[in-house]
């Protein structure tokens, strides 16, 4: 029992096992290669590409989010400015537009007032010549009224005005 | 019956019957881890690949890069084979009118010796296929200088006797102090049983952790020895 290379040299070695080992140990290596080895090792390499594959994915999209936020940035950034620029513009507009009916406005006015003054003028125009003949007829209708004097109308008249005249440089005269 | 012959070669019982059965429960350990695997491990295919990924570290800390990934599988299968075989003779030992019918098959020299030529054949075959057989002739034996010729013929057998004997005598002198301490346990009745069951615990745990670590030396130096073969040294 405590001596089994002294036991194999008395009965002879035992040359059987040897093969029985080799014979099993090839037969369990493929065993273990069919049941276990392969599936196992297959999934932990792919498990490998996955986890590389989801790393590389994972740095993709967050480039990708990454840009996009930068654009959001910019777009943002742009509406602020273009906003701006649509407040002056019609800020501009807006004066523009204030100046041009002021403008207008006090064209129109400076139009009415001197249709106005003309209009007051012609009226006043108008009314001495009417007061002026009213006169000359009165006068004449007095005079003749007056001096029972037959006189044609025309002779009349040019008497009334060297009168009317007369009186004028009287006044200016004085 | 302590041996048979069959087609003129002498088979030892209880060598056959533990080899058989130390495959046999590698096989089924390994059957039965792996009967679900999924792209998230859970259970079983978690232990099988902590034991692969270790068997797998030993092949790359010897072989880095190619040449390690074919000999993943004889790492794995080798270290799990000795691992439980060191194991089996802690647990179950038959003996029949004192002839063994099972024991650790690692506590018999022929076996481990027979694992260690199968390694070094393997060796030497995977250094013919590297290099052919002229350069597995320089690479193994004439470098670094050919004068040293005579010294690495003798490594041969030294790598051979010290990678079985090492494995041999550790089980070996396991199981014979557990037997020297189970036949103290019964040789007085009950007050050697009392003294010598915490003993016989003690060096069952111990003994794990030597079946344990030669398990891992084994495979350890296997692989160097086949690097040896497959790379160039300087």
């Amino acid at each position: 029992m405590f001596s089994p290379l002294v036991l194999a040299a008395e009965k002879g070695f035992d040359y059987g096992d040897m093969l029985f080992y080799m014979v099993a140990f090839v037969l369990l290596m493929w065993l273990v290669k069919v049941f276990a080895w392969k599936p196992v090792t297959k999934m932990m390499n792919d498990r490998a590409t996955k986890i590389a594959n989801d790393i590389d994915s994972a740095e993709k999209s967050r480039s990708d989010a990454e840009s996009l936020a930068s654009q959001r940035r910019d777009a943002l950034a742009n509406s602020h400015q273009e906003a701006s620029t649509i407040v002056a513009d019609a800020k501009d507009a807006g004066n523009q537009q204030r100046d041009k009916i002021i403008n207008q406005a006090q064209s129109d006015a400076q139009k009415l007032r001197e249709n106005a003054t003309s209009d007051i003028e012609q009226q006043r125009q108008d009314a001495l010549v009417s007061a002026r003949k009213d006169v000359a007829d009165l006068s004449i209708e007095i005079a003749s009224k007056i001096i029972h004097k037959q006189l044609n109308a025309d002779d009349q008249k040019a008497l009334i005005d060297s009168y009317i005249e007369g009186l004028g440089k009287d006044d200016q005269t004085r | 019956m302590d041996s048979f012959q069959f087609l003129g070669l002498t088979f030892n019982t209880a060598n056959i019957i533990s080899i058989t059965i130390a495959f046999a429960i590698v096989f089924f350990v390994v059957f039965f881890l792996s009967r679900r695997i999924t792209m998230k491990p859970t259970g079983g295919q978690n232990i099988l690949e902590w034991i692969i990924d270790f068997t797998n570290g030993i092949v790359r800390g010897q072989l880095p890069g190619r040449d390690g990934g074919q000999l993943g599988l004889f790492a794995f299968t080798a270290f799990l084979f000795v691992f439980f075989a060191n194991q089996l003779g802690l647990f179950l030992q038959v003996s029949v009118n004192g002839v063994d019918y099972v024991r650790s098959p690692t506590a018999n020299p022929v076996v481990t010796l027979t694992m260690a030529m199968v390694t070094l054949a393997l060796a030497h075959y995977l250094g013919v296929v590297k290099f052919g057989f002229g350069g597995y002739i320089s690479n193994s034996y004439l470098k670094p200088f050919a004068a040293l010729l005579p010294i690495n013929l003798v490594e041969e057998f030294t790598n051979l006797l010290t990678l079985a004997l090492r494995l041999y005598g550790n089980i070996f002198a396991g199981e014979t102090l557990l037997k020297l301490i189970g036949g103290m346990a019964f040789s007085h009745g009950l007050p050697t049983i009392i003294v010598a069951l915490p003993l016989e615990i003690v060096w069952q745990g111990f003994s794990v952790f030597i079946g344990a670590i030669q398990a891992y030396v084994f495979v350890t130096l296997s692989t160097v020895y086949i690097s040896r073969k497959v790379t160039v040294e300087e």
